[in-house]
């Protein structure tokens, strides 16, 4: 039975991110697949979370780890078949758990059908279904992203004698959203999933769609127009269903692709993730405020996607040169650990397996605004190989068990797709769920217990953010509200131990009671309220007035 | 430590919340309304430019100043100087101020600064003086960069100045610390300079900070702890200090500024100085020495009068001062018209010894024995204008190497009247 699509359902939401290839492999393959994931739906159950983001899982020839697809309507042999998909939906909605899925939608793979028909002569219907050009100068403005692999953004073709515009790999050429068939297939590709169930769409790489002369290439009207013309059927079709928006640019940049609320339902807020690391690292709440500071409201019914780590690497290209400089030393000071202009590492190597850092880390994404996206395997402080090339040393099998393979296939070893993480830091038999869960005090147990906490109440998810700016700058407060509910989140960003005053005259005559272990603290009064914080310490309070 | 007392409740609150720091810069404001805003901007356009990662702060430590200028200092806006500057901030940056009295002292304010840097536990505490019209963006770099990269403790700076300009610096500061401790240090007393935090730490915690001389002369007195106590010191070129002004009552607090520590000093650590026969050179970041020759007006008419006028006056004094010889020497200087108006090097510098012995014997009040010595310097100041009055930048500059020469030569003599075995 799919989830009622309610509308909205993504605000006060945890979106979990799964790639299937990594999460369990099912039939002993040494892939994942759907069978497994199926599997360990009652543990994504259990860590509380709403939603489950999942990455490609279309036929595709892997070069880009299925962000090249070749059949929008199937699923990649290797993980299955759409019955069991199928059956995947099933079970997640009847735990509760809705399913977003990718929408590559600015790109196919070179070995699509589309492009192949499309290659094969210059009077194929498909020829207009890519961006074509006898030369190589067009668009000279536009910026190329993966700088460390490609050129040019245009490939040549030897089979057409033309060149074909890619804005990432050259074995992804771009799709024509100036043709409207382009635009009714891709309708048609969503439609087609709706029908199954899922309830929402990542839209991977959105300000790309369009091309026009003389400008960067991105975020033009001409792409809104497409968003909303999808963002419309969908409603009217399908209401309650969810479109992100994967557009990595500054906030204001991103605010048109809400629209006036009929665009995006959510964005990604890419500016904030590294700004986060960078304030912990400087022990200043600056480059926090700042970056929330420069971020346009939003209409009521969109939402922030934020994020600590994801399946590509910690991008720095929406920092300033000095930021960026900064950024590498202090995360990636082993250059095979930067890639492109980011940083390829996961969450608890990047914060050092600091215990205390993991922790305000996640309490930092659990109470700013947006709804927060854990990535696969960060619950547990899962590590990374930055020996694998590209980004896949963040993409490791989940470890699940202390024994062969992590838990995680019943190949043999050397048949996984990926060798999973063996050293004795962070390797399975030192980090795996199945020793979390019988901890109370272990990581995953922890993350389990602030998801509740986060869950407790809709304040974080559609509340109002205020900051505070206590004199000492290593301490980064604020308050949350929605109607009548007030929760102060104070955050210690600094190693050592802070005495911090805040100025909290307004709610005087609230008292104040600690929300993980319910304590109550002193009431508000006409001076200034003193905390000291430990290491690394935050607290979320209600204010209660009683 | 800090002692308690020093650092009132509000300047306590200001430091906890700026927390630790790697550098401290230091402004010790008394109504500087005039100046301090672009002084404010140059340290933070330094501090984008050159440190945007290092955890900084600006400390204030003002003297009671009545014409704003504390809120000048807090009203420059960091944003206004990145956005000038085109560097961005990474850090928040602090600035603090406060009052810690309601008249200028120059040793407390030193000390309020020496205590806030040794309670963040700065790296490199900078001072800089509020009233530096020719500040550069770089001077902070300058200034800074020997003891992050070098391990130096002290970073005395070098100017650009005008040849007759620091000339109590030049005549007597300079060669008498050479002479006495071994180290070249061309600006013993400044008003710009960096030390360490060990450094820092270990000068506040010394004694005297309640005499009159460690209060008034704490900027030079640290200069002889960083030589004495066997901490590296090197020299900072910064560009240009351009003269200032001063009325003679301001040499005479000068004098006892200066003059008065630096012989103070002498008691403390003869057993240091005493053993130092040769002087040792201080590395200098950029050049060694520059001097301008743009025009001066000075009335040397006046500065001869003044000579003699205390020649006459305070022959009692010198009496008991300086040895018979010398003072004859002197009375005879004080019978020359001006154009055959020469104090010679050998002359002065045993002038000095003699006056330092003096002092160290208090053979009369040591402030008196100070102010005697205002008119004498105000002859040889006379004497070092004509001799280099057509002078080349290069024949000032070997002049006053001669004269440090002969302060060296002579150091024995100190020796001699120091022991009294004259």
């Amino acid at each position: 039975m799919p989830l009622k699509r309610e509308v909205g359902w993504y605000k006060n939401a945890i979106f979990y991110q799964i790639h299937v290839r990594t999460f369990l492999d099912g039939n002993g393959d040494g892939i994942g697949d759907f069978q497994g994931l199926a599997q360990k739906l009652d543990y994504v159950q259990e860590l509380g979370v709403d939603a489950i983001w999942l990455m490609p899982f279309f036929p595709s020839p892997w070069r880009d780890d299925g962000y090249d697809i070749s059949d929008y309507r199937s699923v990649h042999p290797k993980y299955g078949t759409l019955e069991d998909f199928k059956s995947f939906l099933a079970i997640a909605h009847d735990r509760g758990i809705r399913v977003v899925i990718e929408l590559v939608a600015n790109h196919t793979s070179d070995q699509h059908p589309w492009f192949q028909e499309s290659r094969s002569s210059l009077d194929n219907p498909k020829r207009d279904w890519y961006v074509w050009s006898d030369r190589d100068t067009k668009y000279a403005g536009t910026r190329i992203i993966f700088i460390d692999t490609e050129m040019s953004n245009w490939a040549w073709d030897p089979i057409s004698k033309a060149y074909y515009w890619h804005r990432f790999f050259s074995h992804q050429p771009d799709l024509n959203y100036d043709n409207p068939a382009v635009r009714e297939e891709m309708w048609r590709v969503m439609k087609f999933w709706l029908d199954l169930g899922v309830d929402g769409f990542r839209l991977d790489a959105v300000p790309y769609l369009i091309e026009r002369e003389g400008t960067s290439c991105e975020n033009l009207p001409e792409t809104h127009d497409v968003i909303r013309e999808l963002r419309k059927k969908a409603d009217e079709e399908f209401p309650g269903t969810m479109l992100l928006a994967e557009a990595n640019q500054w906030p204001a940049d991103l605010r048109p692709y809400f629209g006036n609320g009929d665009e995006f339902h959510m964005a990604f807020h890419f500016p904030l993730m590294p700004r986060m690391f960078m304030g912990l690292r400087l022990e200043d709440r600056k480059p926090i405020t700042e970056i929330l500071q420069q971020t346009p409201d939003i209409p009521p019914t969109c939402q922030w996607a934020i994020f600590l780590r994801n399946h590509d690497e910690l991008t720095l290209e929406m920092v300033t040169d000095i930021e960026r400089d900064y950024m590498y030393d202090i995360y990636a000071s082993d250059k095979t650990m930067r890639l492109n202009l980011g940083i390829r590492r996961r969450l608890a190597p990047l914060l050092d397996n600091d215990r205390r850092r993991i922790e305000l880390m996640n309490g930092l994404l659990m109470s700013l605004p947006g709804t927060p996206i854990i990535y696969y395997g960060d619950e547990i402080g899962m590590g990374d190989n930055i020996h694998l090339g590209d980004r896949n040393g963040v993409r490791t099998p989940m470890q699940w068990t202390g024994g062969g393979n992590g838990g995680f296939s019943t190949a043999d070893p050397e048949s996984l797709y990926s060798p999973p993480i063996l050293n004795p830091v962070y390797g399975y038999q030192a980090v795996n769920v199945l020793s979390q869960k019988r901890f109370d005090h272990s990581l995953l147990s922890w993350m389990k217990h602030l998801i509740r906490e986060r869950q407790s109440t809709p304040v974080f998810g559609s509340g109002t953010i205020e900051f505070l700016y206590p004199a000492n700058h290593r301490v980064l407060a604020y308050v949350r509200q929605l109607g009548k509910e007030t929760v102060l989140v104070v955050n210690n960003l600094s190693s050592a131990a802070q005495a911090v005053e805040l100025d909290l005259k307004r709610y005087k005559g609230n008292i104040l009671i600690e929300m993980f272990g319910r304590n109550i603290f002193p009431r508000i009064g006409d001076l200034p309220y003193l905390l000291t914080m430990g290491p690394y310490q935050f607290y979320w309070f209600r204010l209660r007035r009683i | 430590m800090a002692e308690e007392t020093l650092l009132n409740d509000e300047f306590l609150r200001q430091l906890m919340n700026v927390g630790e720091v790697d550098i401290l810069v230091g402004l010790p404001t008394y109504n500087n309304a005039r100046t301090i805003e672009p002084v404010v901007r140059a340290i933070q356009a330094g501090i984008l430019k050159c440190f945007p990662r290092e955890r900084v702060v600006i400390v204030s430590a003002d003297g009671g100043s009545q014409d704003g200028t504390r809120d000048l200092v807090t009203g420059v806006s960091i944003d206004d100087v990145w956005k000038a500057s085109k560097v961005y901030a990474l850090r928040t940056l602090p600035v603090v101020i406060t009052q810690y009295g309601h008249s200028p002292e120059a040793g407390l304010a030193l000390r309020t600064i020496l205590s806030a840097a040794d309670l963040l536990r700065a790296r490199a505490c900078v001072l800089i003086s509020p009233d530096s019209s020719t500040i550069e963006v770089d001077w902070l770099q300058r200034l800074v960069r020997p003891i992050y990269n070098e391990g130096f403790d002290l970073v005395s700076p070098m100017y650009r100045r005008q040849k007759f300009a620091g000339v109590l610096m030049r005549d007597l500061l300079y060669p008498m610390t050479r002479a006495v401790y071994g180290v070249g240090i061309r600006e013993p007393y400044a008003s710009e300079f960096a030390i360490s935090g060990r450094l820092a730490t270990d000068f506040l915690n010394g004694e005297g900070w309640d005499d009159d001389t460690t209060r008034n002369g704490a900027a030079i007195l640290l200069s002889v702890m960083a030589i004495t106590g066997k901490y590296r010191v090197c020299q900072a070129f910064l560009g240009v200090k351009p003269p200032q002004d001063r009325s003679s009552a301001d040499l005479v607090e000068a004098m006892r500024r200066t003059v008065g520590a630096l012989f103070s000093s002498l008691d403390a650590n003869f057993q240091f100085w005493s053993g130092v026969t040769a002087c040792q050179p201080v590395k200098t970041f950029g050049p060694e020495s520059e001097v301008t020759l743009e025009p001066i007006t000075v009335d040397l008419g006046r500065m001869r009068e003044m000579f003699v006028t205390g020649v006459g006056e305070l022959e009692a004094v010198f009496k008991t001062v300086l040895d018979e010889r010398t003072l004859s020497e002197l009375q005879k200087l004080a019978s020359l018209e001006i154009d055959a108006f020469r104090y010679p090097a050998e002359l002065w510098a045993k002038t000095v010894f003699e006056f330092a012995a003096s002092y160290h014997k208090s053979v009369i009040s040591r402030d008196h024995i100070l102010q005697a010595l205002v008119p004498l310097y105000r002859g040889r100041a006379l004497s070092f204008l004509l001799e280099n009055q057509d002078a080349s930048a290069e024949d000032v500059e070997k002049n006053v190497e001669s004269l440090c020469g002969e302060f060296e030569r002579l150091k024995p003599y100190l020796l001699e009247v120091w022991a009294d075995r004259k």
